[in-house]
C-alpha cells in the first residue's frame, strides 16, 4: 500500500478548504483581471466593453510602457549578473574559510528586513548633501565633491540607484544558496581531481562550476521572477518618479489602477505582467534544460 | 603564494561584511543624532550625546506597539492557517489515490509563478463586495492564499518520503485517516513545517503593498505600512525617522539573532524546493 484509497468525501475534507481559498483569491482575480482588461472602466464612467483597445493603446501609444518594460528587464539582468559573482565567492569561501556559516549569516541580514526599512534606509543614504546623505558624505570626504548628486531625483541616476539597492539586499540570499550548493559537492570528487592534478582554480573551473549548474539555475530563476515583479522597493523609494524615470511594469500598473483610477487600463497592464511572468518561466526552464543536458 | 591568495580572499570577504552591515550600523548612529548633527557633521561621526529622545518621539508618535501587535496577530493567524490547510492538501496529494490529484498539484504549482500585484485590483473589488475591505481578513485571507503553493510543495515533497509501513500498521489497528494524519503524519513532518513557518513568517511579516492597498484604518495597519506612514508624516525629524526604522527592524532582527541558523537553512530549503 503506497497510496491510500479513501472515499471522495475524505479527500474533499482534506483538499477543498485550501483549494477553494486559493482558487478564489489567486486564480479568480487573474481571470477577472483578464476580463477587466477588455473594458473601458474608470472611477467615474460605467464600464464599457472595448475589446483589445486597451492593449492597442499600451503597445502603441503609451510612451511609458516600453521604457518600463526595458527597466524591468534591466532589473532582471542586473539581478542575474550578481549570481555568477556569488557563485565565485561561494567557491572561494568553501576553499579558504573553514567556518563560513557565520559569515554567510552576516551577509544574509539585509534579506530578512522589510523592503520598507531597506528603502527608507537607502533613501537617507542617497539623500542630497544638505540633508546629510551618506553617499555624498563619503564622496565629499574623498575630495570628490563634484561627483555628489541628488541621486534619487535625477532621472539619469535614479534607476541605477534602485538596481544597486536590490543587488545589495539580495546578495546574501544568493550567496547563501550558492554556498549551500557548493558545500554539497562531495569531497571525493575534489580528491580524485587532485590526483589527476587539478587543484585550486582549476578544480573550481572543472568541478565546482559545472556541478553547481542546478543550484545556479535556482538562483537565476528566483532573481528573474523576483525582478519581473519588482515593485515594493521602487514604490517605497521613488514611486516610479522622477517623471516616470524609475517606473517598472508593476509600478506603472499600480499607478494606473490605484492613482489614475483607470481600472480597465490597469487590468490590461496586469494581464501583460502575468503573461510575461509565465512566458519567461517557461523560457528559462527550457534554456536550463539545454544547459543541464550539456553539462551533466 | 597560497597565503597571499588567502589574504586577498579574507580582504574581499571583510569588505563585503562592511558593505552589508555598515549601512545598518550607520542607521543606528543616525537614529541617535540631532537634526543638526545629521545635516552638519560628516557621515562617519558618532553622535556626541546619544539622543534617546528620538526613540521616545518615535515610540510616542508612531503607534509602534499598535502596529507591532497588528503584525503579530495577522502573521500568527496566517501561519496557523497555512500550516493546517497546506499540510492537509499536501497529505492528500502525496498519499491519496484520486483522479484529480495531479491536476490539483499543477494548479498549486502554477500559483508560484503568478505575480501578486496583478491580483490587487480584482481583490480590492471582491473584498469591497464581501464587506471585508479594510478589515484584518482582507490581509489574512490573501496572505494564506499566496503562501500555500510553496507550503504545499515543500510539505508534499517531504510526505512522499515517509515510509508507508507506519501508516499501514496504524490502518490495520483501525485508525482513521484523520487519526493517522493528526497523530502520525503531522508529528513526523515538523522539520518541513518549520521551513514553511520561516518562509511564510519572513514574507508576511515584511509584506507592505497589500497592507497599503487594502487597509486604511489606523488601528489595523501592520508594521511595514506603519513605518511608511511614520516616515511620510515626520519627514523633517530625521533622528526620529531613523529611530523608527531601527524599532521597525528590531523584532525580526531579534528573531534572526536567536534563530539565524534555522532561518538561513529554511530559506535555502524553500528556495531549492520552490
Amino acid at each position: 500500500m503506497n497510496v491510500l484509497k479513501v472515499p471522495a468525501r475524505t479527500i474533499a475534507v482534506f483538499v477543498l478548504p485550501c483549494l477553494l481559498l486559493y482558487i478564489g483569491l489567486v486564480f479568480v482575480p487573474i481571470v477577472v483581471s483578464v476580463y477587466d482588461s477588455l473594458l473601458d472602466w474608470d472611477s467615474i464612467n460605467k464600464a464599457k466593453f472595448i475589446g483589445l483597445d486597451n492593449f492597442k493603446t499600451i503597445l502603441f501609444e503609451d510612451t511609458n510602457f516600453w521604457p518600463s518594460v526595458r527597466r524591468t528587464l534591466m532589473y532582471a539582468v542586473f539581478s542575474m549578473a550578481e549570481i555568477p559573482i556569488c557563485l565565485f565567492i561561494a567557491a572561494l569561501m568553501n576553499r579558504y574559510v573553514r567556518k563560513a556559516n557565520t559569515l554567510v549569516s552576516i551577509y544574509f541580514v539585509p534579506v530578512i528586513l522589510s523592503v520598507v526599512i531597506i528603502g527608507q534606509l537607502w533613501k537617507t543614504i542617497y539623500n542630497p548633501t544638505e540633508m546629510g546623505g551618506m553617499l555624498n558624505g563619503i564622496l565629499t570626504s574623498l575630495g570628490l565633491e563634484s561627483w555628489t548628486h541628488s541621486w534619487l531625483t535625477e532621472p539619469k541616476f535614479a534607476m541605477y540607484c534602485l538596481y544597486f539597492v536590490s543587488l545589495w539586499q539580495y546578495f546574501g540570499y544568493h550567496l547563501l544558496i550558492q554556498y549551500t550548493g557548493v558545500q554539497n559537492i562531495p569531497n571525493e570528487i575534489y580528491e580524485a581531481a587532485k590526483i589527476d592534478g587539478a587543484e585550486g582554480f582549476k578544480s573550481d573551473w572543472y568541478i565546482t562550476y559545472p556541478m553547481a549548474v542546478p543550484i545556479f539555475k535556482i538562483s537565476i530563476v528566483l532573481a528573474f521572477i523576483g525582478s519581473l515583479q519588482a515593485f515594493d522597493l521602487v514604490w517605497v523609494m521613488t514611486g516610479g518618479g522622477p517623471a516616470h524615470a524609475t517606473d517598472t511594469i508593476s509600478t506603472h500598473m499600480y499607478n494606473m489602477s490605484f492613482l489614475s483610477l483607470k481600472y480597465g487600463y490597469g487590468s490590461a497592464l496586469a494581464t501583460i505582467l502575468v503573461f510575461i511572468c509565465l512566458l519567461f518561466t517557461v523560457v528559462i526552464n527550457f534554456v536550463f534544460k539545454k544547459v543541464e543536458a550539456k553539462y551533466t | 603564494m597560497a597565503s597571499v591568495k588567502k589574504g586577498l580572499v579574507y580582504l574581499l570577504l571583510s569588505v563585503l561584511v562592511v558593505t552589508q552591515i555598515y549601512p545598518l550600523f550607520w542607521l543606528i548612529m543616525y537614529s541617535l543624532k540631532t537634526n543638526e548633527q545629521i545635516l552638519g557633521s560628516s557621515f562617519f561621526s558618532l553622535p556626541t550625546t546619544p539622543q534617546w529622545g528620538n526613540y521616545t518621539d518615535a515610540y510616542k508618535g508612531g503607534h509602534y506597539l499598535k502596529y507591532l501587535g497588528n503584525s503579530v496577530l495577522v502573521t500568527s493567524v496566517t501561519l496557523i492557517c497555512v500550516i493546517v490547510l497546506s499540510s492537509m492538501v499536501a497529505y492528500a496529494i502525496s498519499r491519496f489515490r484520486w483522479k484529480l490529484g495531479p491536476i490539483v498539484t499543477l494548479v498549486f504549482l502554477l500559483g508560484m509563478m503568478i505575480p501578486m500585484q496583478a491580483t490587487l485590483l480584482p481583490l480590492m473589488v471582491i473584498f469591497k463586495n464581501l464587506h471585508i475591505l479594510n478589515t484584518r481578513w482582507s490581509l489574512i485571507l490573501p496572505y494564506i492564499a499566496f503562501s500555500t503553493p510553496i507550503a504545499v510543495f515543500i510539505l508534499s515533497g517531504f510526505m512522499r518520503g515517509i515510509p508507508a509501513e507506519i501508516e499501514e500498521s496504524a490502518f490495520m489497528d483501525g485508525a482513521s485517516v484523520y487519526r493517522i494524519f493528526r497523530s502520525i503524519i503531522l508529528p513526523i513532518s515538523v522539520p518541513p513545517i518549520m521551513t514553511v513557518v520561516i518562509l511564510t513568517f519572513i514574507t508576511i511579516w515584511n509584506e507592505y503593498i497589500m497592507a497599503a492597498t487594502f487597509i486604511s484604518a489606523e488601528g489595523l495597519k501592520t508594521l511595514p505600512f506603519g513605518i511608511y506612514n511614520f516616515v511620510s508624516q515626520y519627514n523633517a525629524n530625521f533622528g526620529a525617522i531613523g529611530a523608527y526604522l531601527v524599532l521597525g527592524a528590531l523584532p525580526v532582527m531579534l528573531v534572526y539573532f536567536f534563530l539565524s541558523e534555522k532561518i538561513t537553512k529554511g530559506m535555502v530549503a524553500g528556495a531549492v524546493k520552490g
